[in-house]
């Protein structure tokens, strides 16, 4: 069928006039509706979506870049399924409110059942492996509960042959996701151990430790609560400190240690200072100037990305940004957003970037 | 002779003060630009559709005149939509900041003859960077016309207003071959091997306009081929028609200048801003033919702010003439057929021999490198 209709009617001319008819029907778009909304936590929303039959499914502890227009805008971010694929292909995403988070709060606050967000494929590499056996430690802060439960779900439905250890840290017990199911998971499943830990409160339940209590991430203190770490295979995930500091203390220790970040580049104002930009199309990393418009900054690196004015007017040189802080040279305004169209001849680097060149 | 009488040459400072102001009105409205815009743009991708599938399918039924009328008319009025509200303010890139694949400036196809890409480099690189720059802007004339006397006479220009008609009548046909610069090619500055190169993707694109209006709507509609087929002929030259004449009239009036190659020399954003005003000229009007002309009507904000959704042009220019007022500058602007009588005047005056008054003084300084050493 699409075969047939392919050099008659443009992928997008047939989205429009699928979309009056179903909102997920598409060409070729991963589109899902939201069918469910419920709250998971203070502050956290779980989105039960119902993707087309372009998305093409995930393996638990992955990713998807989840698209929602805002004002007119479309932003993009990553979220990970906190269930395992089902029959039915419904994921369901969690998504905790970040003060001034400008995808979070339209998640959290105005995304009804009914809606339509776009999807990406199912990106990374926290997954089961095919025989999993051993011991695993899971160690997860704050948001980065999602992937990993997404793993602790997938190894209680098939009793996987592990020894498995959750360390989930938040900031009050209020914030705590998942905190009845994994709770009872712990009391019937004897190979599965958790371990609550809260850092702005103190709690008065037995089975939750306190950062005052000394349960900051320590060396001494995860090798008390996980015996036999050196033996253990180690996933993390959380803000880029945490995972810094779970890197430190296990990944030399541990088995196996892997870990997925989920903060931005730090931002410099240091305009005599380098930063390392990635060239995703082309594979190349380089070390350029963060005060000089990134086209001359490339075309000193005996680059030629393609350009044309170079003052901002004629579009051309324009290309995807994936990640990073850009700065306007025009406007002097800055943006963090990921892009399609972003003009180098006229922006610079002030973190780190992954661009589409 | 240098006519001073409508444009006031500005000191480099007062440029530089002129310039500032533009900019800070470009700011202004930036700041502004969010689910209005984005919600226009889609309305007009609606209308382009709803209009299309109209017009289309009342050709079926083209036996019967009034449908046909009716049905060729809608398609040629949905073809304009696509091609000027549409297609040319989304190429500019006037809605990246949307983040929607099917409305990127660097992705967008149009239903036209002429490929997006090469538009991409004639007219969004070329034509907006070096607007009027003779020997850089291809646009003069379009390498077919003698517009300005500053072109070169050569006897051939006495048919130019036959040529002008033919070309109006295959505007986009013009336009697909522009970048070929078959020219180069005739005089033997271009190697056949090279030309066939370039005209791979124009030729591809050609083709797929051809089969789809001429060959595939004709068949679908079985044994009304014929009317269709004319439907389909005749809204393609309507838009032709009219999308000629909205372009000459933005830089082929009696008033609007040229200028040489060295004005390039160390331009500051003052000077090409002032550029851009001198080279352009608008048509006045009220929204429908703003709508109808892509916002094109609005040529000189267009030629300052090419990035910025075209339906903010109306909203800016009444700030825009008055900076103009105030520097001493005039604002070209009047009536379509006002505007356009003097576009074919001067394809007929240039048509005979004519000769250059010289250029009018954008500044009254010398350019800077040369006040420096």
């Amino acid at each position: 069928m699409s075969r047939l209709l392919k050099p008659l009617i443009a992928p997008d001319v047939f989205d429009f006039w699928a979309s009056r008819f179903n909102p997920t029907w598409s060409w070729e778009r991963p589109l899902a509706r939201v069918i469910e909304r419920r709250q998971e936590a203070r502050d956290s929303v779980t989105l039960v979506l119902q993707p087309n039959r372009h998305f093409t499914g995930f393996k638990p502890g992955q990713h998807i870049n989840v698209t929602a227009e805002i004002d007119g805008v479309r932003v993009t971010r990553s979220y990970s399924p906190t269930g395992i694929p089902r029959a039915d292909r419904r994921i369901a995403l969690t998504v905790k409110r970040i003060d001034g988070g400008r995808m979070s709060t339209q998640l959290c606050d105005h995304t009804q059942v009914g809606d339509v967000l776009e999807l990406s494929p199912a990106f990374g590499e926290m997954t089961w492996p095919q025989a999993a056996d051993g011991r695993w430690l899971l160690l997860a802060a704050g948001s980065g509960i999602t992937p990993l439960m997404s793993l602790t779900r997938a190894w209680a439905a098939a009793s996987m042959p592990t020894e498995l250890t959750l360390i989930y840290w938040a900031r009050t017990a209020a914030d705590l996701c998942f905190a009845d199911e994994l709770r009872a998971l712990a009391a019937r499943e004897p190979r599965f151990h958790l371990q609550l830990v809260l850092t702005r409160e103190t709690a008065s339940l037995d089975d939750v430790a306190c950062t005052e209590h000394g349960a900051h991430l320590t060396t001494e203190w995860l090798q008390q609560q996980v015996p036999g770490l050196e033996q253990s295979r180690v996933y993390a995930c959380g803000p880029a400190s945490f995972v810094d500091d779970a890197r430190q203390i296990a990944g030399s220790r541990a088995e196996q240690f892997h870990a997925e970040a989920f903060t931005l580049p730090a931002v410099t104002d240091d305009i005599h200072g380098t930063v390392r930009v990635e060239l995703r199309a082309t594979g190349r990393t380089l070390e350029l100037p963060a005060g000089q418009p990134l086209l001359s900054a490339l075309e000193a690196q005996g680059i030629r990305p393609a350009h044309g004015c170079r003052m901002g007017i004629c579009n051309t040189c324009a290309c995807g940004k994936f990640a990073g802080t850009t700065q306007d040279l025009n406007t002097g305004e800055r943006h963090s957003e990921p892009t399609a169209a972003l003009r180098i001849c006229i922006s610079r680097a002030c973190s780190d970037l992954t661009l589409d060149l | 002779m240098t006519d001073t009488s409508i444009n006031r040459p500005l000191s480099a400072e007062e440029l530089d003060r002129f310039g500032a102001e533009l900019d800070a009105l470009r700011a202004r409205t930036v700041a502004k630009i969010g689910a209005e815009d984005a919600r226009y743009i889609r309305r007009i991708v609606k209308a382009v559709r709803y209009t299309e599938v109209a017009g289309r399918g009342l050709l079926f039924f083209g036996l019967f005149p009034p449908a046909w009328i009716l049905g060729t008319l809608l398609l040629g009025l949905s073809k304009i939509l696509e091609n000027m509200e549409l297609g040319h303010n989304v190429i500019h890139g006037q809605y990246d900041w949307m983040n929607d694949p099917t409305l990127n400036g660097k992705t967008y196809e149009w239903d036209i003859v002429g490929t997006a890409d090469n538009w991409r480099k004639t007219h969004n690189y070329k034509h907006h960077t070096y607007t009027n720059i003779r020997g850089l802007d291809d646009d003069i004339g379009y390498g077919v016309l003698r517009i300005f006397p500053e072109q070169k006479w050569k006897p051939i220009y006495l048919a130019q207003p036959l040529f002008a008609v033919i070309f109006a009548l295959l505007f986009e046909w013009g336009v697909a071959i522009q970048d070929l610069r078959l020219g180069r090619w005739m005089q033997g500055k271009m190697s056949g091997a090279q030309l066939r190169k370039e005209f791979a993707p124009v030729g591809r694109k050609m083709r797929r306009q051809i089969i789809k209006d001429y060959v595939v709507f004709p068949l679908l509609a079985g044994p009304f081929f014929l009317p269709v087929l004319t439907g389909n002929v005749v809204a393609n030259i309507l838009r032709s028609l009219w999308t000629y004449t909205v372009i000459f009239c933005g830089h082929f009036t009696a008033d609007v200048e040229t200028f040489p190659k060295s004005v390039l020399r160390n331009e500051s954003r003052g000077h090409w801003y002032l550029r851009q005003l001198r080279g352009s000229s608008n048509l006045s009007g009220g929204p429908l033919l703003h709508i109808m002309t892509g916002n094109l009507s609005h040529q000189i904000e267009h030629h300052m702010f090419p990035d910025i959704p075209a339906r903010r042009y109306a909203e800016v220019a009444p700030e825009i003439r008055e900076i103009c007022a105030r520097y001493g500058q005039r604002y070209n602007t009047g009536s379509l057929p006002k505007q356009f009588g003097q576009v074919i005047w001067r394809i007929l005056r240039h048509s005979l021999p004519s000769r250059p008054r010289g250029d009018r003084a954008l500044t009254l300084d010398p350019p800077r490198d040369v006040a420096a050493a």
